[in-house]
């Protein structure tokens, strides 16, 4: 039943038609070159715009993107998560972008995800759309343990932004030119996350947020954050309120 | 005068010299830091007065006054090193984007189209 009254919802969004061109997907790759090509290959049949930024990869991407249909940004120093996003984000808006739309380079979005928050976008619903994990209709394959570093980092959002919601870190997401040209990252690092809520707080976005399947591989797994790195992660925002 | 006390005052000289050749133009700077040395010099010539200000202060020592100044200075340091150290970050991040989007590409087929 449930699932019936879903899609039909989603047909009805379906209506709504997007020109890929007008969207600009957004990859932060930082030595990534494992999988890369992978996500890359599962993206092009959308026909977006794929802007990938290499955020100084020890072996730099170049060679395993070439004469794929991508836009290529190096950064020549690794400067963050936080940075690599606003290049490309920067870039994509010279590119006179509609839609962006930022996208984990180590393959745990799926590429059909991002319609289905491209489309809350287009009708008018929100400013920004970003992934959950949590919500009802998303999958995931967590450990216990991750699960429980992402309740607490909601709360730890909740504390510097003002904003609870049920997804603390996701990397997908997707914004308006509008919205885009609003948000400024600043935290170079893993901040960013928790820098871009308190933004969409302050200059007032419409936020929401939409259920995502997350497949998280032996690969994303020991990519992904740790223990130690959240900790660096509430230093850096407790840091930034007092240095602004 | 004991041995201590000509390390120290050799020291303080020392570091004195080496700011005056650097800050040769921060006329400001420099009499702060003449004033510094100073007083660092009679307190080491007459400790005894660190007891006497320690006493005033409701802290027993001079010696463990000067241990909770040089806390507080620390801490200082760490906050104005770490606000230099963001602003360099902030500069760096700003150039290395700044080339880096200037050399972005397009790389269908291998031909340059920005």
């Amino acid at each position: 039943m449930q699932d019936s009254s879903q899609g039909f919802i989603f047909t009805l969004f379906m209506l709504n038609h997007i020109n890929p061109k007008e969207v600009f997907v957004v990859i932060p790759a930082y030595n990534e070159n494992a999988i890369i090509q992978s996500v890359i290959k599962e993206l092009l049949p959308c026909q977006y715009n794929i802007v990938v930024v290499d955020d100084g990869s020890v072996k730099s991407l170049f060679p395993l993107l070439n004469k794929m249909p991508v836009y290529f940004i190096r950064h020549r120093v690794n400067l963050g998560q936080g940075a690599a996003l606003q290049t490309g984000i920067d870039f994509a808006l010279s590119k006179k972008a509609s839609y962006i739309v930022t996208f984990d380079a180590d393959g745990q979005h799926q590429a059909s995800d991002i319609d289905k928050l491209l489309q809350v976008i287009i009708n008018d619903k929100a400013d920004i759309v970003s992934g959950s994990r949590f919500l009802k209709g998303a999958s995931h394959n967590m450990s216990f343990k991750r699960k429980s570093l992402l309740q607490i980092a909601r709360y730890v959002n909740f504390v510097f932004t003002g904003l609870l919601l049920t997804d603390a870190h996701n990397g997908l997401r997707t914004m308006t030119k509008e919205a885009a040209n609003k948000i400024q990252i600043r935290e170079n690092g893993m901040a960013h996350a928790t820098e871009i809520l308190h933004q969409i707080k302050k200059k007032r976005l419409r936020h929401r947020e939409v259920p995502v399947n997350i497949h998280y591989t032996d690969y994303s797994t020991k990519k992904g954050q740790t223990l130690v790195s959240s900790f660096r992660i509430f230093f850096d925002l407790l840091l930034n309120k007092i240095f602004k | 005068m004991s041995g201590i006390q000509i390390l120290l005052i050799g020291g303080v000289v020392t570091i004195f010299l080496y700011y005056v050749f650097r800050l040769r133009n921060a006329l400001i700077d420099l009499l702060a830091l003449f004033g510094f040395a100073g007083l660092a010099i009679f307190f080491i010539l007459f400790p005894d007065y660190t007891n006497t200000i320690a006493g005033k202060l409701g802290v027993g020592r001079g010696a463990d006054l000067l241990f909770y100044l040089c806390i507080l200075l620390f801490i200082f340091i760490i906050v104005k090193l770490f606000a230099r150290i963001r602003r360099l970050e902030k500069i760096l991040t700003d150039h290395v984007r700044q080339t880096a989007k200037s050399d972005a590409q397009f790389l269908d087929d291998n031909k340059a189209k920005d």
